[in-house]
């Protein structure tokens, strides 16, 4: 029918009479190929995304590759030696990766716990009513722009850290540690007397363990409070310090993506759980949290990417000193990260464009680049491996 | 577990989950309220006579009579502190060498700090840099120097075991039995009729540009950096940002490119910021070579491509959430289908495209780190439309950070930065309610 109608116009048009049809194939074809071309520049468009991030990994990678044709790679990534100026320079990063290390950790292990938490708070605990205030607010942490934080950690944290932070974190210990460890107490206590069956034996074993444990947990808080209470922090500017600005940086990143991922657990997995007389923290940690893993976990990747990738915060408050700490999990020294060496060796560097002085720069570049490159296509593929499953059930 | 624990472990978990959501509610508080306190400080506090005679001579502002008048009575009270100075001058002269010795050091001290509050002594050149031609600006700085000169600060190294404290000790005790000792109550005293301190609102701090290296005056050149840089930086973006928007929502089959250009688009959103300030200075400035060096344009299209990935996100959660009816009423009608994404998707997608472009808006005025090899210095007066293509220009957020740790008095001029730091965080956060309010507004609208 339409080969016919077709052809019928082919005919109109060969004879070059006026007609309609002639008319509206000439215009359809012209849609055809305009639409055709339109959708191409828009995929070229679209294309645009995929080709800045090829050049940046090209023209990245063009200014990083003459540092180790200059240097090799083993000084770089075994000595911890960086002194760049000196003649003849030295090039370890060692101690520099190891601080970008040292603070995502950190940063990891404050925001990964709160996040996940408030999180489940806000997917499952929460009214409707109190989310929608909670929401402007991690949104409003999000908006604030790096340098204010990093402005705060310098001018005002860092201070308040060096005059008081025994104190401070001796408070911190207490608050976080004494609830938790009680709760310990309480349940341990109970899982001790419970293979016991007699009534007034059971009771009365099950008051001595709470009491043994609870005077046990109370001695361990108050000698871990006295300690931290006598730390002298030499330099507010540590590695503690830039750890928990980081974490508050990557907290709404961790609560929002994570939040979704409790949203796409159904309700019918929480239903179920509940109709087995489980609690509302028993459904959460034994039935929602494993089911949302995934998602949870890809939600942590990306909020310790924010963390790794800041510049301005550790540029501010971290002290800049190129060492690994001693021992090596001391927050409270001065440390240098990746950004930061970056950013502040560049204003001398760039007068020598073309030493090693310049490209090394580039070469911790592409390091950052090609971390966050591998952990973001390894978040990509657990959201969508997630999704298959969900939607598979 | 019997059930009581249980409950207990429920309760307990709840208030853990609360009592997190609260700590993110009161960090944000202990981040802004210094921030706001202090910043506002900036802009309204307590200006001595001093600032007067600065915006007069610098900026040409105020009423001139006035001022004379002013300082015909401020200028009587320091003249007799200035008179005991000159007594102690000539007492200093009769004194034996050997307790000139004793008093000289401490004598300089008290000179320099009376030159610190009030301006130059009389008899004393001009100095070259415009901070040392004025006494104290501000009331609360003015008191703070009021201190140094009444107190010597002294550091105990008595015991080396401890990290030694500074100690005050009067100055008054020092020169004891000489004519100088008048001077310290004498000052104190009239200490507000030396500088006649008046609440204010120094709105020149928004419009004026910085004089001596931002000891006086405003932040205009930073502001207007940030605004250039922010708004050149969505002429780049926003645009492709919607259409790449439109593509991948309307016209992309699923397949393998499409999944290419996806990873590509939250590849692009996980690069670490200073990474694109690198790109920024090895594609535009030293391969493209849009200008010599640094420029406005260079740092624009730093930024664009950062935030990129923001408005094409944005846009595609707009454009997704318009009913599939309104889509399928246009082709039923016979429309085409660009003209169905022209008149009919885009309209009612504008909103959520509009609040994605202006909190992606936001971002770029606050971004540092792609913007420090490409476009920011750090002084520099403000540039005009003209030079945007060629010449760099100073930001907020770049001199927040150089004010801060690079500057060579940056403890003096704690206002200042927290003033721009108040600027920056009102700029970013007003960006982000203006989203709010407009999403609001234009959806009210489209529902008629």
């Amino acid at each position: 029918m339409q080969n016919s109608s077709g052809m019928h116009e082919n005919e109109a048009a060969k004879s070059g009479r006026s007609s309609v049809f002639v008319v509206s194939a000439r215009k359809r074809k012209l849609q055809k190929i305009s639409q055709k071309s339109g959708e191409g520049t828009l995929l070229l468009i679209a294309s645009f995304v995929a080709i800045v991030v090829l050049f940046i990994f090209w023209f990245v990678a063009r200014d990083a590759v003459p540092y180790f044709r200059l240097r090799g790679f083993q000084e770089f990534f075994t000595s911890s030696e960086w002194y760049p100026a000196d003649e003849p320079p030295r090039f370890g990063a060692l101690a520099i990766i190891y601080g970008s290390i040292m603070v995502t950790l950190g940063s990891a292990l404050i925001a990964v716990p709160m996040g996940v938490i408030a999180s489940i708070c806000l997917s499952d605990i929460l009214p409707f009513t109190v989310r929608q205030y909670v929401k402007p607010v991690i949104e409003m942490l999000a908006a604030i722009p790096s340098v204010a934080y990093g402005f705060f950690a310098l001018v005002v944290f860092a201070p308040l850290l060096q005059n008081v932070g025994g104190p401070i974190l001796m408070w911190t210990w207490w608050v976080i540690a004494a609830p938790v460890l009680l709760l310990a107490v309480i349940v341990a206590s109970e899982l001790l007397t419970a293979p016991i069956e007699k009534e007034p034996k059971k009771k009365v074993l099950h008051l001595v363990s709470a009491l043994f444990l609870g005077s046990l947990a109370l001695l361990f808080l108050y000698f871990v409070g006295r300690h931290l209470q006598g730390l002298v922090i030499m330099s507010g500017t540590n590695a503690l310090n830039v750890s928990i600005i980081l974490s508050f940086m990557a907290l709404p990143t961790i609560v929002s993506v994570s939040e979704d991922a409790l949203q796409a657990v159904g309700r019918e997995l929480r239903e179920g759980s509940y109709a087995l007389g489980a609690t509302r923290a028993e459904t959460i940690i034994k039935t929602v949290l494993p089911a949302a893993s995934s998602g949870i976990l890809a939600a942590v990747i990306l909020g310790i990417m924010r963390a790794l990738g800041e510049t301005m915060v550790v540029w501010m408050a971290s002290g800049n000193s190129s060492h690994i700490p001693d021992p090596f999990f001391n927050y409270l020294e001065s440390i240098r990260t990746l950004t930061a060496t970056i950013a502040g060796d560049m204003g001398e560097a760039d007068q020598v464009t073309g030493s090693a002085r310049f490209h090394v720069l580039f070469a911790m570049g592409l390091l950052l680049l090609v971390v966050s490159f591998v952990s973001n296509f390894i978040s990509e593929r657990i959201v969508v491996r997630q999704r298959k499953v969900l939607s598979g059930q | 577990m019997n059930l009581g624990t249980r409950k207990l472990l429920d309760r307990s978990f709840t208030a853990l989950g609360i009592g997190s959501i609260i700590i993110m509610g009161l960090a944000l508080l202990v981040v802004l309220v210094p921030i706001v306190s202090n910043g506002i400080g900036a802009l309204v506090f307590r200006e001595t006579v001093e600032h007067r005679k600065l915006l007069l001579s610098e900026f040409h502002r105020g009423d001139a009579g006035d001022l004379e008048k002013e300082l015909v009575i401020s200028n009587g009270y320091r003249q007799k502190a200035f008179d005991i100075l000159a007594a102690f001058d000539r007492e200093l002269e009769q004194m034996e060498p050997e307790r000139q010795e004793v008093y000289r050091e401490s004598y300089e001290q008290v000179r320099t700090a009376l030159r610190v509050l009030l301006g130059p002594l009389p008899g004393e050149e001009l100095p070259e840099l415009t901070r040392f031609r004025y006494g104290q600006t501000r009331w609360d700085k003015a008191e703070e120097k009021l201190h140094d000169l009444l107190y010597e600060q002294k550091w105990d190294y008595s015991n080396p075991d401890v990290i030694a404290k500074p100690n005050d000790v009067s100055r008054a005790s020092i020169f004891a039995g000489t004519s100088l000792v008048r001077l310290f109550p004498y000052v104190e005293e009239n200490i507000d009729r030396m500088m006649m301190p008046q609440w204010t609102i120094y709105w020149g701090f928004i419009t004026d540009s910085s004089l001596d290296s931002h000891f006086f005056g405003g932040i205009w050149p930073e502001i207007q950096g940030t605004i250039f840089l922010a708004i050149g930086a969505m002429i780049f973006a926003f645009p492709l940002g919607v259409i790449a928007a439109i593509y991948f929502t309307e016209y992309a089959r699923e397949g393998f490119l499409n999944s290419l250009l996806r990873s590509a688009n939250s590849t692009l959103a996980g690069v670490p910021s200073i990474v694109f300030g690198l790109f920024g200075l090895a594609f535009f400035i030293n391969t493209l070579h849009v200008s010599e060096s640094k420029s406005v344009l260079a740092g624009s299209l730093t930024l664009a491509i950062m935030i990129l990935p923001t408005i094409i996100r944005a846009a595609e959660e707009a454009i997704l959430s318009v009913p599939k009816t309104y889509k399928e009423a246009s082709l039923g009608l016979g429309s085409t289908k660009w003209n169905t994404i022209m008149t009919v998707i885009l309209p009612a997608a504008l909103p959520g495209i509009l609040t994605g472009g202006v909190i992606s808006l936001g971002r770029a005025a606050g971004e540092t780190a792609p913007i420090i090899f490409t476009a920011a210095v750090s002084v520099g007066t403000a540039i005009g439309l003209g030079d945007v293509l060629s010449s760099p220009t100073p930001a907020l957020s770049w001199n927040i950070y150089n004010l801060a740790s690079e500057h060579e008095a940056a403890a003096q001029i704690r206002h200042v930065q927290y003033g721009m730091v108040l600027s920056l965080v009102m700029i970013v956060l007003l960006l982000n309610l203006s989203a709010v309010i407009l999403r609001a507004r234009i959806s009210k609208k489209l529902k008629g």
